[in-house]
């Protein structure tokens, strides 16, 4: 079961991220070079980029419910049908709203929802449902906007795929068939989610700053399943757009449903949009079919687009989207064919599904503008995104698929990325040194060799080991594990497990000042809002004046919805001192000379200069691109149209 | 003097039983409340790094408006009421007149800090029965009139007069938290704790009738913005009337580290479609989110207070940039935070 299934709702409207930007730029965190423009807003290396006053807010702003879809296939778009289409998609009341943030500077790809709850009531503000969306970090981001994203200044979309749990039901959800239904299907009380944002705004245009597009939908769960990705098929977009610099229809979640003969895809989070607000302009004729023969293209600029014969393929219908350019907004992308023929949902068993528009360069041929993945396998990991204290194991869940059914005895291999190289100061890099990632080596223990179990499961175990400040400024290191499967796809590529490793520190039970200075006046640095309008995190002895507050904020645990947001960077032992600080304050200078564990610095095993792999360079252009610093993405005017 | 209106006062000292005292606490709740607005409003308008006395000053009292707020909460759980908070009727029109015809006729609005507001409004609204002679205002008034401390002190006797030993509520809403001393916000379980607490409300805000210290032997706030407005500290004096006098250090002020706020912005005022609305509307929606959660925390889920603290920072957070922000079509001014009551969508 996952969003896809029936009963599920769609939801749309916009989403508040006031994320703090000082801290985009890795050579931010080095105090010793740190100027106080590196707080204003602008772009550039010196200084904090479009946000950097955020306050790392999440929330839902004008979202509502759109449409129901049930078990028999049919649709509902209005109140009268249940008392939930309509109303509105809130966040938490009475509790602070919800936070964004990113890993690490060095790991700027995957921000994370922390905290976030969702509520909907009806029209007289009774409570339906509310539940805690549990943290989950983007993944698939790609290009959306067909405009480049020239108002708002960021084409690119993600996704957030999710459980709610604590669902709390109120007493009026008994009058929605949907969720009594829906209630009825989900197990543990938990439900599943998936929310596509794009179109968000780092400029002061269109009175939309700091505000995106988010769709969403919110379907039954099933014990045993992912937490943070549906256990779908899954379409890879294999036509490249020169504009885009890569593919449209990057990545969209499909679903077949053999007992109720119906395919699911979710173009919600792949639908090229002609505008920030999810308009669709275009009207290309964009068919669904299964393919007779194995795809296996993959886009490139060399080769753009590849073709395919209608004796090649099975349709199975058109999009049909094109009377409404609210079409994506209130339908959520997501497009069910219901009532199949058998031999078409047998086709499905073990064919691709493609999505196909008739070419205008080859009459009478087909362009493949997405393909399912090769032989139609699946592997992913669920909790992706980690963060490892020195001497701390976590055990990385993945899942693997054939045809959408778990697949036994796969083996999946994991390998670290190899060391990038640190950057000294430059013409490109003005501020100060940049540190590589990746090492050392042995930070992380893992077995990179597991095969699944007979549910399409296994596990790599990851422990942390002691490592002494290979980012000098930056507490400890960003560790990336590629992992596949035998027959990757290089449509869509391996993934990866994201580690911050934090650097070792043994707790210090009677902190003074020094010992805690370090970190104070980098959070000072990058978190301009919290010196200006709480307290100088610089200045101990306004520190100490609001030490209450400060304890409360640091004390709380990492999913509490008061937990300072940006001490998820700190190790338990380095909070746990600026804790003991804060509880007797000593300003005076320590007495003797600090142990520096930087004595023993891991030295970067690779050169300055030394290549990055093709993944590392695309991740570091992706950062790029995230940061609204990309020389510029064109606008496709002509999608498609004259494959 | 700072009057409120008989009918109140009246209505205290002729309460034959405790249930005739619920509409009564619930006004001092919205009294308390009706405060802070105003307060908070100057002290956001003081520049970050900026204006330091000022706004430790103005913080200092409104986190004792909220210990009072609690504090009269607490006192209407005890005898059995319950605290409406999350409703149209609790918050105030800006500008207008406080609860139960606070002042006669003293219209507080939301307005930028100066000394002109600390000594016509913040002084006015703080003002004791009988200020102490170091203070410069006159002595006009005629002791007809009743105070907010003479309305506690009604409410208090009529506790004293009516009230069993053990009060009658449920214990389980009293709300204390971590962030007051036990000895300013503790449960109030019995006739002898709320009348204590009545008199840490009284003092605080007044002081005594010979001092201008409370109990813990800090200015009242009607000193402590005498202070302001004065810009010298109120220090012992043993030569001094009353044995204190303006001849403290010095209180800084630079009033060019004010942000001109436009007084008494409403949202309606903002232009539709710009991002200033949206950020106004993100306010008000903390606003409404933190007095629906002070709500829940006060009508049977006391622990709630601390996720209310975050709120609080929230709005804090977003009244502070509104603050800073120019005011479209208004040269010369920046956006002042609304602190109107709008319920959310979905709410």
């Amino acid at each position: 079961m996952s969003y896809l299934h029936a009963p599920r709702l769609v939801f749309t409207g916009d989403f508040l991220s006031d994320v703090s930007t000082v801290n985009n730029d890795t050579a931010h965190y080095n105090n010793a070079t740190f100027q106080p423009n590196f707080q204003e807003p602008g772009q550039g290396a010196t200084n904090g980029w479009w946000n950097p006053e955020g306050g790392a807010v999440f929330d839902f702003q004008n979202c509502s419910v759109r449409q129901l879809f049930l078990p028999d296939g049919s649709t509902q778009t209005s109140q009268s049908e249940d008392i939930i289409i309509g109303q509105a998609v809130v966040g938490a009341e009475g509790r602070p709203t919800g936070k964004m943030v990113d890993l690490d500077p060095d790991a700027q790809m995957y921000s994370a929802l922390w905290c976030v709850q969702l509520r909907i009531c009806d029209a007289k503000g009774n409570l339906l449902f509310k539940g805690d969306i549990n943290t989950t970090s983007f993944r698939d981001i790609q290009m959306r906007q067909t405009d480049g994203g020239k108002s708002n200044g960021q084409p690119l979309g993600a996704t957030w795929t999710s459980v709610i749990t604590n669902v709390e039901w109120g007493k009026v959800a008994e009058q929605s068939a949907f969720l009594k239904t829906l209630r009825a299907t989900t197990q543990s009380n938990t439900l599943a989610i998936n929310m596509n944002p794009f179109g968000y705004y780092y400029n002061h245009n269109d009175g939309r700053f700091s505000l995106g597009r988010i769709i969403g939908s919110i379907g039954p769960y099933f014990e045993g399943e992912p937490l943070t990705f549906a256990p779908a098929r899954r379409l890879y977009g294999i036509n490249y757009t020169p504009s885009a610099r890569g593919t449209y229809f990057s990545t969209s979640n499909f679903l077949v449903e053999p007992d109720s003969k119906r395919v699911s895809v979710d173009f919600g989070s792949s639908f090229p949009v002609a505008d920030s607000i999810g308009t669709i302009s275009y009207k290309q004729d964009l068919r669904l079919a299964v393919s007779k023969v194995p795809q296996t293209g993959v886009a490139s600029r060399q080769t753009p687009t590849f073709y395919i014969s209608p004796n090649d393929f099975t349709e199975i219908g058109a999009l049909d989207y094109q009377s409404d350019p609210n079409w994506l907004n209130q339908t959520g992308g997501i497009v069910s064919f219901n009532d199949l023929p058998d031999a078409t949902i047998s086709a499905l068993d073990n064919n691709q599904l493609i999505l196909v528009t008739p070419s205008t360069s080859l009459p009478g041929q087909y362009a493949i503008i997405a393909r399912e993945a090769i032989d139609g396998l699946v592997a992913r990991a669920d909790n992706f995104i980690l963060r490892l204290d020195y001497g701390q194991s976590v055990d990385v869940d993945f899942y693997t698929y054939q045809w959408g059914k778990p697949l036994a005895n796969t083996g999946i291999t994991a390998t670290l990325q190899p060391p990038t190289p640190d950057t000294p100061v430059g013409p490109q890099n003005p501020i100060s040194e940049l540190y590589g990632n990746n090492f050392p080596v042995d930070g992380l223990s893992f077995n990179g060799q597991v095969s699944s179990n007979p549910q399409g499961k296994a596990q790599i175990r990851l422990t942390g080991n002691a490592i002494y400040s290979p980012r000098v400024y930056i507490d400890g290191q960003i560790y990336s594990i590629d992992y596949q499967t035998a027959n990757t796809d290089p449509a869509f590529g391996p993934e990866q497990v994201v580690v911050h490793l934090r650097d070792y520190f043994e707790e210090i039970a009677n902190p003074v000042w020094d010992d805690i200075s370090e970190m104070m006046i980098q959070y000072s640095n990058l978190y301009p809002i919290m010196s200006k309008y709480v307290v100088n995190l610089a200045d101990p002895l306004a520190l100490a004046e609001k030490k209450n507050i400060l304890i409360f904020a640091f004390s709380r645990g990492m999913n509490d919805t008061m937990h300072m947001p940006v001490t998820r960077d700190l190790s338990t032992a380095k909070r746990n001192t600026i804790l003991n600080w804060l509880n007797n304050p000593q300003v005076a200078p320590k007495p003797v000379v600090r142990a520096e564990a930087r004595e023993t610095k891991a030295v970067n095993p690779v050169a300055p200069g030394t290549p990055l792999t093709d993944r590392q360079t695309r991740y570091r252009e992706a950062v790029k691109a995230k940061n609204g610093s990309f020389p510029g993405f064109s606008a496709s005017d002509d999608l498609f149209e004259n494959l | 003097m700072l009057q409120i209106d008989s009918k109140y006062i009246e209505k205290a000292l002729t309460a034959n039983a405790l249930e005739e005292l619920y509409p009564l606490l619930q006004k001092a709740v919205e009294l308390e409340h009706s405060t802070i607005p105003p307060y908070l409003t100057a002290m956001f308008s003081l520049k970050p790094g900026t204006n330091l006395v000022q706004r430790q000053i103005i913080h200092s009292i409104v986190i004792e408006e909220m210990l009072h707020m609690t504090i009269a909460a607490n006192i209407l759980n005890a005898l059995g009421g319950k605290p409406a908070i999350d409703n149209s009727h609790f918050v105030p029109e800006y500008p207008g007149p406080l609860p139960m015809g606070i002042g006669n006729g003293l219209i507080v609005g939301l307005e930028k800090y100066s000394t002109d507001v600390v000594k016509n409004v913040f002084m006015e609204i703080e003002e004791p029965e009988n200020p102490l002679v170091f203070k410069s205002v006159s002595l006009a008034a005629l002791p007809t009139f009743s105070t907010i401390g003479q309305f506690y002190q009604a409410i208090q006797k009529k506790i004293d007069e009516l009230a069993p030993h053990d009060l009658p509520g449920d214990k389980s809403k009293q709300v204390t938290s971590s962030f007051f001393p036990a000895d300013e916000l503790f449960p109030i379980y019995t006739k002898q704790n709320a009348i204590d607490a009545i008199n840490i409300i009284i003092e605080q805000g007044e002081g005594t009738s010979t001092s201008p210290l409370d109990q813990e032997d800090e200015l009242a706030h009607y000193y402590r913005f005498e202070e302001l407005y004065k810009g010298k500290r109120l220090v012992k004096n043993d030569a001094a009337p009353n044995g204190y006098s303006f001849s403290g250090p010095d209180i800084p002020y630079t009033p060019e580290d004010v942000f001109p706020l436009f007084p008494n912005t409403k949202t309606s005022m903002l232009p539709a479609g710009g991002e200033e609305l949206n950020r106004m509307n993100e306010f008000n929606t903390s606003y409404y989110s933190l007095l629906s959660g002070l709500h829940a925390t006060f009508n049977g889920q006391p622990e709630n207070l601390d996720n209310t603290v975050g709120v609080m920072y929230d709005l804090k957070l977003t009244a502070q940039k509104l603050c800073a922000t120019p005011f479209p079509g208004k040269p010369g001014y920046t956006i002042g935070p609304s602190f109107e009551f709008i319920v959310p969508a979905g709410s």
